[in-house]
């Protein structure tokens, strides 16, 4: 049976530069949980995510993600727990030069996967996402919410069981942040665990999960009926 | 392990990078080519100053004694180690080399029988001066030898400029390759550098590094591999074409391969090219692939 827990926090502490960006940090993701993040700029969300893919490792504590210790577990062994993760930013990063499949099937390619099930999961994930009309055109060619939802089906790609999306509606109108939502919901539905990291409260309320905050470096819940009058402070 | 996608990736990199791809193949041609003229001139070099060496002979003349005792010095001359080869020139050769050079007026002179009949002595070429020296001033004590001439100043001065010219050869040499090898790495950098965003999303999707390398690998031999033919068909053209017109009296020397065929510097010259090429990509792709984050705001 799988473990509950994709992510666990135990006491974690990072600081930067002699200055302490997380402190005292307890958190868990269940296996299936959608859970969002919220916090003003520079509070510690995006160090709070390079923990869980490991682009740094804490000063204090323990982060495991997916049964993998990020702070004793060697380099080698950091592309596989990247595998187990996806990641989508608010800038797409997709590959300009190749076309919306090709973009996905990057994701399967360079884990060494072979052409019978590139092709076969790279139209599972763009139908996921509606866009297996537009696998042929390149990422120019699409509206910001179609690239991101080419981003998502990238992240989908390895069958990963955490979905981690750093502002994905950031950089999108009200409705596609809207149609992201639906297919984050989506995904998270067929038992993908999702930690979003976001500033739109609009869609916190319209989609309410568990939300969290960190503040002062510390993780703190939130009432996402009570982040309105917040809103206006960020 | 995808081979076919790192094939394909590799080769792929000129299309996505086009002017940094042909920036690094100029600048890895330019320093083949310039080592391998190097090398070519250098060898050549090396050949004719051995040739003057070896036009430096001792000449040994002898008492008018029989054969026995001219034997005696023949076979002290060959025992030396300094010595490659030993001439006799009878007391007639002497005389006809002496009519040939001086013509109808010197048959008087030599009609007197005065030259006396001597050895040349041709050196090996790793001689020293101090062990010919030793050699001439043993044979001079030989109570059969009447005269050793042997023209140590000219001996000394083309030890001494060969010396030199190697010298600052092989300065020069390791100069040019040393550049060379900082040039080209510089601009393979550069090239991976215009793929940091690639290198940064295969992080993201979880590709090892050791197979992010490979398809920057594969297009550092391609990159070697087309530099190593150009550098090689350059060097071809000014040898076979270009020098020969601007120099149309110099000696067929000056213009040999080294080796004497030409498949030793040209082969030397593609391993180099593709040895650069190869650990240029890879000296790059590993210091990048280190130092990316994944993340967006780096």
């Amino acid at each position: 049976m799988a473990e509950k827990n994709v992510i666990e926090f135990r006491d974690v502490a990072v600081s930067y530069d002699g200055k302490t960006v997380l402190k005292d940090i307890n958190f868990t993701l269940q296996n299936g949980e959608f859970v969002y993040m919220i916090g003003s700029t520079g509070a510690g969300k995006s160090s709070f995510l390079k923990l869980i893919y490991r682009d740094i490792v804490p000063d204090m504590g323990d982060v495991i993600v997916n049964g993998y210790n990020v702070q004793s577990m060697s380099n080698s062994k950091v592309p596989y727990l990247r595998r187990s993760i996806g990641i989508v930013f608010q800038d797409f990063q997709l590959l300009p030069d190749r076309t919306v499949h090709d973009n996905v099937a990057f994701a399967l390619e360079v884990t060494g996967q072979s052409r019978r099930i590139v092709k076969q999961r790279v139209l599972e994930v763009l139908s996921l996402v509606g866009l297996s009309h537009k696998r042929l055109n390149m990422p120019d060619d699409l509206s910001g919410g179609e690239q991101q939802r080419v981003v998502i089906a990238r992240a989908l790609a390895n069958e990963p069981r955490i979905l981690l999306a750093d502002e994905p509606t950031g950089n999108l109108d009200p409705e596609a942040s809207s149609q992201i939502m639906d297919i984050l919901k989506q995904i998270n539905n067929r038992g993908m665990a999702v930690l979003m990291v976001t500033h739109n409260y609009d869609l916190v309320r319209k989609f309410p999960n568990r939300t969290l905050r960190i503040k002062d470096g510390r993780l703190e819940v939130v009432d996402a009926n009570t982040l309105h009058t917040e809103f206006r402070s960020f | 392990m995808s081979l076919g996608y790192i094939i394909k990736e590799g080769f792929a990199g000129y299309k996505r990078a086009k002017f940094s791809f042909i920036t690094s193949i100029i600048s890895l041609m330019l320093a083949v080519l310039l080592l391998g003229l190097l090398a070519r001139f250098g060898y050549n070099t090396y050949e004719i100053a051995e040739y003057l060496r070896t036009q430096v002979d001792v000449e040994v003349y002898i008492h008018d004694v029989d054969y026995n005792r001219r034997l005696a010095i023949r076979q002290m001359l060959e025992a030396e180690a300094v010595v490659d080869q030993v001439n006799y020139i009878s007391k007639d050769s002497a005389a006809a080399v002496f009519i040939r050079d001086f013509g109808i007026e010197g048959s008087t002179m030599a009609d007197l029988g005065f030259l006396p009949a001597s050895y040349r002595v041709s050196l090996n070429s790793d001689a020293t001066l101090d062990d010919i020296v030793a050699m001439v001033e043993l044979v001079r004590e030989h109570r059969d030898v009447d005269e050793v001439i042997f023209n140590r100043m000219q001996y000394q001065m083309l030890q001494s400029r060969f010396r030199m010219v190697m010298l600052i050869g092989g300065g020069l040499g390791a100069f040019i390759l040393l550049t060379a090898i900082i040039l080209v790495f510089n601009t393979i950098r550069l090239t991976i550098y215009a793929k940091k965003k690639l290198i940064r999303a295969m992080k993201l999707v979880g590709a090892t590094n050791a197979f992010i390398r490979r398809p920057f690998l594969v297009e550092g031999l391609l990159q070697g591999f087309i530099a190593g033919l150009l550098a090689s068909g350059v060097l071809d053209l000014v040898f076979r074409y270009v020098l020969p017109k601007l120099i149309p009296d110099a000696d067929e020397m000056v213009f040999q391969w080294p080796l004497g065929e030409w498949y030793y510097l040209i082969g030397a010259m593609m391993l180099l090219s593709l040895l650069m090429g190869l650990f240029g990509s890879r000296w790059a792709a590993k210091k990048f692939i280190r130092e990316t984050s994944i993340a967006t705001n780096e």
